[in-house]
């Protein structure tokens, strides 16, 4: 089996978790001779390509990061320009997201399964995950823990064909976090997330505190 | 303030807009220049509240972030607004932070400013009108506010009724 892998965010490669999310799950769907394609929206210079390889491919899935409930205004953008198939394509989608909760992902994902048919494919599912924030801003065994679970994910889809599958619903994890849960992860926030996400501010070059105001306090 | 983003270039929308309610101010931004998000996180981490593209839609953030409403008026294309009108709602990340909370059972970012924006969407040609009132409903949580309706334009009088 051949997949054209699309990784629709429109963040440069090197940073991307979306990038990090596909090479895992490539090695899992590659693992018995399957092959893929990987192109990036992010790099317009692509795109009369990654147009052809839409064209003739079957099997295809789009990666992307949710952006602001949906999918990013750049891949929207790209996909303004591709002929419509009608020819049996299935398109399966990997949705990814900061916020951890799969509750925050449902918007997102009920329009890809409309986009499969406004793009004249079959609809192969979407596999739902958040929590995916700071990959980016993590290494080695630490960016391990949230990029390897994604080869599993790779196998399952090299057996099924789609993301219509038990093992895939579950990787979403959590709707939403129980009261106790979300009294400590806000704990956590408060505290622990607080520290990182400056430590990484500063670590960035950053002198401003993160709530900082740049247009005044005008309102 | 009301505020609206043309990011068509009929201009003739805005105009009957102005006809029926004088109290709103209209950026034009069908021509103007405004890139996608490019999801760097720089207005998060390194540059706290400020978009590290600097194109027209620095003046666009400026309004927002004292507007009692924005109203986003979009063409549309694959049942959803167009990446025009996506894009004013992805960089819109500076005004939130870095840092989280929880509001009801979910995660929201922290605002930066004390304002808080409801948001509406004027659109032409075809869409899902339902999908797109489920997803303005959400939009809406990244301002901490909320929906104020997405009307075709045939219905602007409608739209323009809630514009007070």
């Amino acid at each position: 089996m051949h997949v054209l892998i699309i990784n629709g965010s429109p963040r440069v490669k090197k940073f991307s978790n979306t990038d990090k999310i596909i090479a895992r799950f490539a090695e899992g769907f590659c693992e018995n001779g399957n092959t893929v394609d990987v192109f990036e929206v992010s790099d317009r210079k692509q795109w009369d390509d990654i147009r052809a390889a839409f064209a003739v491919n079957k099997d295809i899935i789009i990666a992307l990061p949710l952006y602001v409930e949906c999918i990013p205004g750049l891949l929207l953008e790209f996909l303004e320009t591709v002929d419509p198939k009608n020819d049996g394509t299935k398109l399966s989608f990997i949705l990814q997201s900061g916020f951890a909760e799969g509750a925050q992902l449902r918007c997102g994902e009920a329009y890809l399964e409309k986009l499969a048919g406004y793009l004249g494919c079959e609809y192969g599912g979407t596999l739902v995950k958040g929590d995916n924030f700071s990959i980016r801003l993590t290494e080695s065994e630490d960016q391990d823990r949230q990029t390897v679970p994604y080869r599993q994910m790779g196998v399952v889809f090299a057996g099924k064909g789609s993301f219509d599958d038990e093992e895939c619903r579950k990787f979403t994890g959590p709707e939403e976090f129980p009261l106790m849960v979300r009294l400590l992860i806000g704990f956590v926030f408060r505290t622990l997330a607080k520290k990182n996400f400056t430590k990484a501010s500063q670590a960035w070059g950053c002198d401003k505190p993160l709530d900082y105001r740049p247009y005044g306090q005008e309102n | 303030m009301i505020l609206i983003v043309n990011t068509t270039t009929d201009t003739s929308i805005t105009a009957e807009i102005r006809e029926l309610n004088k109290d709103v101010e209209i950026i034009e931004a069908g021509a103007m220049k405004i890139s996608n998000c490019i999801g760097c996180n720089y207005c998060w981490l390194k540059t706290p509240g400020v978009c590290s593209i600097h194109d027209d839609y620095e003046q666009i953030l400026k309004k927002i972030i004292v507007a009692d409403q924005l109203w986003v008026i979009s063409d549309t294309a694959l049942g959803f607004i167009d990446h025009k009108g996506k894009n004013i709602f992805d960089r819109i990340m500076p005004v939130v932070t870095m840092n989280l909370k929880f509001k009801g059972k979910q995660m929201r970012h922290i605002m930066r400013y004390d304002k808080r924006t409801d948001v509406g969407i004027i659109y032409t040609g075809d869409a899902d009108r339902e999908y797109l009132e489920r997803w303005n409903s959400r939009a809406a949580l990244n301002f901490d506010s909320n929906s104020l309706g997405v009307f075709p334009v045939s219905e602007i009088k409608e739209a323009v009724s809630c514009m007070y």
